[in-house]
């Protein structure tokens, strides 16, 4: 018996032996790399659905890298190697920018994101509803996310801000408040309208002209070494057919809402 | 009761030397031990200093109180205690030298140490454990079989260590000890822990070790009659001093006049014969030329085996056991008498310890002061000493087999 | 690329990733550890405390930081860059790098408590029968302490599987190399993908649960048998 189990172990030395060797391998073997996407979590579901149309999609080997707009801002900083950047704000896409770690003039509004009224434990028919309102109200955090700092301003706008704002749960960022809501934890919320288009709930869209546009822009990373290929997607995103599928998602396409408001400075 | 000739004792004490030289071949080299201790070992509540040379050629036993520092002296001369400043050298060979900063470390040093915990390895059975010691040197003289033999191991063998008794514990350390053929084997009170019964029989095991494969050994204990069975020198380390070596009974004798022990003869005499029908061993004490005396001790062995006929067994008899008459004590049923000439008398609050002397052999009687002067003892009377048969001890083992 | 495929290999570099970061650990963490069990000192403590830093430190703070090291700005990261000729950052060798220093402690730690039970008994045993520093480790130490190995080699394995702040920062969560099943995971729950989450972490659950109660059972047998009675 020992002996038995002595031998497992040994096996199972050589295989982590191995693993470690053959892993140091294929890092170095690694020389044709694929178009990396980074996205904001948010976007990224959408941003599947709007590649499935991409033309010549079986020629472009890309790769769809998503995490929060600020920890993909600080990998770029630092080096990441990734060739397009999608994110859901303006600011960081600035930011990069003034660092000079964009290709110039590759900075563009891609869409321009909704907020809704939701709730997962009842029927809503109006905003007016928030009036009587006495429970939790879900939304993110105004300081950090857009998708919180409109929220804020629309409700400024509908003069309910003194009253709900001892009653906000907020979340770090808007996929946070939204699964708040779902899971019933919090009956009320005000989320991304293209939440809940992907995940076919029903909710009540807040005008546009309640708040400040929240610009997603995406900008082509200078480090690119496929910067062609890159321009291409860029070019794809904000071409009119997929604008149009932005705006079934749940976005509002550039053209509209440039007409309300100059985001692009 | 007859007295045995002394042709025949002789005739047996060669038998005995004879077969203890057949049995194993040895080089001159491990037969003898020079040691030489010149260091200092400063602790935080004492220091140990030696500055001397040590010749071991059996075994040399170290004795001294718990906390007397002797085992830091074995692990100095083993190469455990690093912190140890001066000089120490073995057979001519540096083991280490602080001046030139040389530390031949332990494993390199081919000494051997037994200690009082055993420290067998738990993961390996007994035979494991001996492979151990065997496995790691070059010139395969010894054989595991052997070994096992001489320790009585054979049948415990597959053994798990764990499992063994205190006694079994302790062979299978000296086994495995001895398979690393060292050129010197240090025992750290490897019976302490041992009843006296498994505590003879082991010192007659390890005697017959020594004996068999004519290796030094530095034996340390806090028990004098112990180290008076096994050792045929010693050295006495008390509050980090370390006495010169002097032979075994001399040594224990000279103890006796500090007052530190009990005070006590150590002697070695012949075993002559067994007498049965008396339920009495007789030892002899040679005295003169060609004439000897007899000195009675219950019997040793029940059998009709002979085989310690002319033997030697070490002896200790308890000063405070023997007892000084003026007359011939011939009604008496204390059967051991011998006349004696008074050397020296020291006196102390209650007792006086009186030395005498029968030949060359010295006796210690502890008498009290109230007799001393009664009796008007004074040096250079005649006088006769006499003892019980129970009165002599011995750590010889009077079983035939172990059951420890 | 279909979302199982991706999970897959996902798979493949989370098991990469653990296996190299295990190996790793265990040849930087076994000195460390007797070191620690062996060293007597007042600064000791201050060591031991460096080693359960990442018990405390938040991994996103921990991968926050060593992103500023391995970015190719940064002096760690030129080193490498100029030494391998490959970035640092956002590489496989980066959040190898980053599991090691997240799972030191969980490696150290019960390695340094079984060197300190062990004591030096057995290893002057040892060395009186001959055995050299090397020798006693493996003829000694090694298999006196098989189960604290055993141990620490479930836990920093076990650890590294279930990383993800350290990783989610410093691999920058590219697939194929630094993209693993914990960050697949919260990929699929970030965009409502329900269904592969659930399945994700199902299957990580239950592979996790079988290694440990493999390796438990590896440790009870080891353990066990130094008290089990052998046939004569």
């Amino acid at each position: 018996m020992p002996n038995l189990i002595q031998k497992i172990i040994l096996l199972f030395v050589i295989w982590l032996a191995s693993q470690a060797s053959c892993a140091f391998a294929v890092e170095k073997s690694k020389q044709t790399k694929p178009l990396r996407i980074a996205v904001a979590a948010n976007f990224a579901q959408t941003l599947k659905l709007l590649l499935a149309d991409l033309p010549n999609k079986e020629k472009i080997n890309y790769q769809i890298i998503s995490a929060a707009t600020g920890t993909l801002y600080q990998q770029i900083k630092h080096g990441a190697p990734f060739d397009i950047f999608l994110s859901a704000d303006a600011t960081r896409p600035k930011l990069l920018e003034q660092e000079k770690l964009i290709i110039a003039n590759s900075r563009k509004t891609y869409a321009f994101g909704q907020i809704a009224l939701w709730s997962a434990t009842q029927q809503l028919n109006s905003l007016n509803e928030l009036k009587s309102y006495s429970n939790k109200l879900a939304i993110a955090n105004p300081y950090t996310a857009p998708y919180g700092k409109a929220a804020q301003q629309a409700l400024q706008h509908l003069s309910l801000w003194p009253q709900l704002k001892n009653q906000l749960v907020t979340g770090i960022n808007i996929n946070q408040t939204f699964q708040q809501v779902r899971s019933q934890a919090v009956p009320f919320g005000i989320v991304a309208y293209s939440q809940l288009v992907i995940n076919k709930y029903q909710g009540i869209i807040i005008p546009p002209e309640y708040y400040q546009p929240i610009a997603q822009q995406l900008v082509i990373i200078k480090a690119s070494q496929q910067v062609k290929l890159a321009q291409q997607v860029s070019d794809f995103i904000l071409q009119v057919s997929s604008q149009h599928k932005l705006q079934q998602l749940g976005y509002l396409p550039i053209k509209s809402r440039q007409e309300h408001s100059k985001v692009n400075e | 009761m007859s007295t045995m000739t002394k042709s025949n004792i002789i005739s047996s004490q060669q038998n005995h030397l004879s077969s203890t030289q057949a049995t194993i071949d040895n080089s001159d080299d491990a037969a003898l031990s020079e040691l030489t201790l010149a260091f200092k070992l400063a602790f935080n509540h004492f220091e140990i200093t030696s500055n001397q040379s040590i010749r071991i050629s059996a075994i040399t036993g170290i004795y001294g109180d718990s906390g007397s520092g002797k085992s830091t002296l074995l692990r100095v001369i083993a190469g455990l205690e690093h912190r140890a400043k001066g000089q120490l050298s073995l057979n001519g060979k540096s083991l280490q030298n602080s001046e030139n900063k040389c530390f031949i470390k332990a494993e390199n040093r081919q000494i051997g140490l037994v200690f009082q915990d055993s420290r067998l390895f738990p993961h390996l059975s007994v035979y494991g454990n001996l492979a151990y010691g065997a496995k790691r040197q070059t010139n395969h003289k010894l054989t595991i079989e052997k070994v096992l033999t001489l320790t009585q191991l054979t049948k415990l063998q597959h053994q798990n260590v764990t499992q063994l008794s205190g006694g079994e514990k302790q062979r299978v350390s000296i086994a495995r000890a001895l398979l690393a053929e060292p050129k010197l084997l240090l025992l750290d009170e490897p019976f302490s822990a041992l009843d006296k019964t498994t505590k003879s029989q082991m010192l007659t095991i390890l005697k017959a070790i020594q004996q068999q494969l004519q290796l030094p050994m530095l034996y340390v204990s806090h028990s004098l009659s112990e180290l008076q069975y096994i050792a045929d020198q010693l050295v006495v380390v008390s509050a980090g001093k370390i006495s010169p070596s002097a032979p075994i009974h001399q040594a224990i004798h000279d103890l006796n006049s500090l007052g530190e022990t009990s005070p006590k003869t150590s002697l070695s005499l012949i075993i002559a014969e067994h007498l049965p029908d008396y339920g009495l061993t007789r030892l002899s004490l040679p005295i003169a030329q060609g004439s000897n005396h007899s000195i009675y001790l219950p019997i040793l062995e029940q059998s009709n085996d002979q085989r310690l006929i002319g033997q030697l067994l070490p002896c200790i008899i308890y000063a405070r056991d023997i007892s000084i008459s003026t007359t011939k004590p011939e009604h008496s049923s204390i059967v051991n008498h011998l006349s004696a000439n008074i050397i020296a008398i020291q006196h102390s609050k209650t007792n006086a310890l009186v030395t005498l002397e029968t030949g060359e052999q010295k006796f210690y009687a502890q008498i009290s002061l109230w007799s001393a002067i009664r009796m008007e003892l004074t040096t250079q009377a005649r006088v006769f000493i006499q003892f019980k048969a129970n009165a002599v001890h011995s750590y010889h083992n009077t079983e035939q087999t172990i059951h420890a | 690329m279909t979302d199982i495929s991706s999970d897959l290999l996902a798979l493949i570099t989370t098991l990469k990733m653990a296996a190299v970061t295990t190996v790793i650990l265990l040849i930087i963490g076994t000195p460390l550890a007797w070191y620690l069990a062996k060293w007597q000192s007042r600064f000791k403590v201050f060591f031991e405390a460096v080693v359960a830093l990442p018990l405390v430190l938040p991994p996103t703070v921990l991968g926050f930081y060593l992103l500023l090291a391995f970015s190719p700005s940064s002096l760690p990261g030129q080193i490498w860059q100029s030494a391998t000729g490959s970035q640092l950052a956002f590489s496989f060798s980066a959040i190898v790098i980053g599991s090691v220093l997240y799972s030191l402690p969980f490696v150290v730690q019960p390695l340094q408590k079984a060197f300190e039970q062990l004591g030096d008994q057995h290893l002057e045993a040892a060395a009186m029968l001959g055995a050299g520093p090397i020798d006693r480790f493996f003829s000694i130490v090694l298999p006196l302490t098989k189960a604290s190995f055993i141990t620490a080699t479930a836990l920093g394995f076990a650890h590294t599987v279930g990383e993800f702040g350290v990783v989610l920062m410093i691999g920058g969560n590219i697939p194929g190399e630094t993209r693993v099943l914990s960050i697949a995971l919260f990929d699929h729950v970030e965009s409502f993908n329900y269904a592969n989450a659930h399945l994700l972490s199902a299957g990580l659950l239950i592979a996790s649960l079988l290694l440990l109660s493999f390796v438990y059972l590896l440790g009870n047998n080891f353990t066990s048998k130094q008290h089990r009675p052998t046939k004569l």
